[in-house]
């Protein structure tokens, strides 16, 4: 970073006129647009951390698990823009995160047993999608090289095809080629999960 | 990104849709995972760079202030220098300074010599070049400095009581015009050769002016002479030495003044120990 960039001063948000134009920028997961309303909530994570007896380092923890949450409903079209800031809808969620942090470290203090209060619709709708995070990334483990790269440059870091084969980060050199390889992984990707759904009876 | 349907086979089942949508739901999660990663990562720099750059106006605004109050209290402490004298190669045809100091005409009072619990001040006056009068083209930058640590001079001298015929050169000498009092002195050797005064006067004069062997000559001529002037007369003496290079003597001199614990100039010579023993 040069020195003039370092001494002026940095607002993450000022790129952004107005709440709609950020939304649309959340949308498309622009990292700029989740640090601005990160840093808006950033110091009610601190505030809701200190207030639910949580560690201090817990309000960067807090507030990861809150953003995800937030742009999970985002992209399910969960949370739509109404015209407000979208900051204050990820201060309600990080207050929730720190919430369930807090019980869950009770309930593992106490060892009592694991039970998860499912009764609130978006606490199962995210437990959920933690759970289907947590098997695909045991997926791809299971599937090993180059399938597991082919996948996560994609669908993971959101690589187009052009870049991968410029850049050379797999040994596929035409983008068709690189296509066909990744429609097999696919499949073979749902395959395992399909396989893992009949052996639990899911 | 891509429809999960087009990898499903053509008879797909319910359970392989479902299988499939497992898998994208759980990629976009991990999509997701990495992007808040990647955004963590960038927050915490952003943070970072936030408080480096914090702590890096508030040094700024700290030293600011400091300056500022050093340069508001450093004023009302100690008199401006006086301003550099001209390099003259004839003592015979100095001139006066141009604008003498008009606080330096109100700083009368003695800091050269302290009480015993007193705090040794910054030195109000700097030293004269070393070059000044001996007419040396290579001025010894690095013993001026040090000299300017140490120029601990003051006027009227100790014990000095100074009759109507030196009503002038006293004056002078206030003023710290000493290319003035130069000239005054050269006047009143005439008819004073023999006198003390007007050989402390001299010595005095000639120190301020650089002259260090000059002064030497009259400083050791008084040695023992006076006892009201002894103290500030081997404090002088200590300076001319130094003027003229002679560190090992001034050292030695010092020491003795820095192990009397009543010598008015005790601190003084104790700065002048821990400056000039290198």
């Amino acid at each position: 970073m040069r020195i003039p960039e370092w001494l002026s001063p940095s607002n993450p948000c000022r790129q952004f006129g107005d709440n709609e134009r950020l939304f649309e920028a959340l949308k498309k997961l622009d990292n700029m647009a989740i640090l601005c309303v990160q840093t808006k909530a950033m110091p009610s994570a601190r505030k809701f951390a200190q207030q639910y007896g949580l560690p201090p380092h817990a309000a960067d923890e807090v507030l990861n698990r809150g953003t995800l949450v937030f742009l999970r409903k985002i992209e399910t079209g969960a949370y739509r823009f109404q015209g407000h800031a979208p900051s204050s809808y990820l201060v309600e969620i990080v207050r929730r995160e720190a919430l369930m942090m807090t019980r869950s470290q009770r309930k593992s203090h106490e060892a009592l047993d694991n039970h998860h209060d499912l009764h609130d619709p978006d606490e199962a709708a995210d437990q959920r999608q933690r759970e289907s995070v947590e098997l695909v990334r045991q997926f791809l483990a299971q599937m090993g090289e180059p399938c597991e790269t082919v996948i996560r440059l994609y669908h993971l870091d959101g690589y187009s095809d052009e870049e991968v084969v410029r850049q050379g980060w797999t040994r596929y050199s035409t983008t068709d080629s690189l296509k066909i390889k990744r429609s097999d992984c696919m499949k073979k990707l749902i395959q395992i999960a399909q396989k893992w759904k009949s052996t639990n009876s899911i | 990104m891509e429809e999960h349907k087009q990898y499903l086979s053509d008879d797909a089942d319910e359970t392989e849709r479902r299988a499939a949508e497992l898998v994208m739901e759980g990629l976009a999660g991990l999509r997701l995972e990495a992007k808040v990663a990647q955004v963590a990562a960038e927050r915490a720099a952003f943070y970072r760079r936030r408080f480096w750059r914090r702590v890096f106006f508030a040094g700024g605004a700290l030293t600011l202030l400091a300056s500022a109050v050093y340069f508001f209290l450093g004023k009302k402490a100690m008199p401006a220098p006086s301003p550099p004298i001209e390099q003259p190669k004839d003592p015979s045809i100095l001139r006066p300074n141009p604008v003498p100091s008009a606080d330096k005409k109100s700083s009368s009072e003695p800091i050269a010599q302290l009480r015993p619990d007193e705090r040794l001040p910054p030195t109000r006056d700097t030293a004269p070049g070393l070059d000044m009068i001996r007419g040396d083209a290579a001025a010894d930058k690095k013993t001026k400095h040090l000299l300017d640590q140490v120029w601990y001079t003051d006027y009227p001298l100790k014990g000095l009581r100074t009759g109507d015929a030196f009503a002038k050169a006293d004056e002078l000498l206030k003023k710290r015009d000493f290319e003035a009092a130069y000239l005054e002195l050269e006047d009143l050797e005439g008819q004073f050769s023999q006198n003390d005064t007007l050989r402390y006067l001299w010595g005095y004069c000639l120190l301020e002016l650089g002259a260090g062997e000059e002064a030497l000559e009259y400083f050791n001529a008084l040695q023992g002479r006076h006892k009201d002037w002894e103290a500030q007369l081997q404090w002088y003496r200590g300076l001319a030495l130094l003027l003229v290079r002679e560190r090992a003597k001034a050292l030695a001199l010092f020491r003795q003044l820095a192990a009397q614990p009543k010598h008015p100039y005790r601190r003084q010579a104790e700065k002048a120990v821990r400056v000039f023993d290198f």
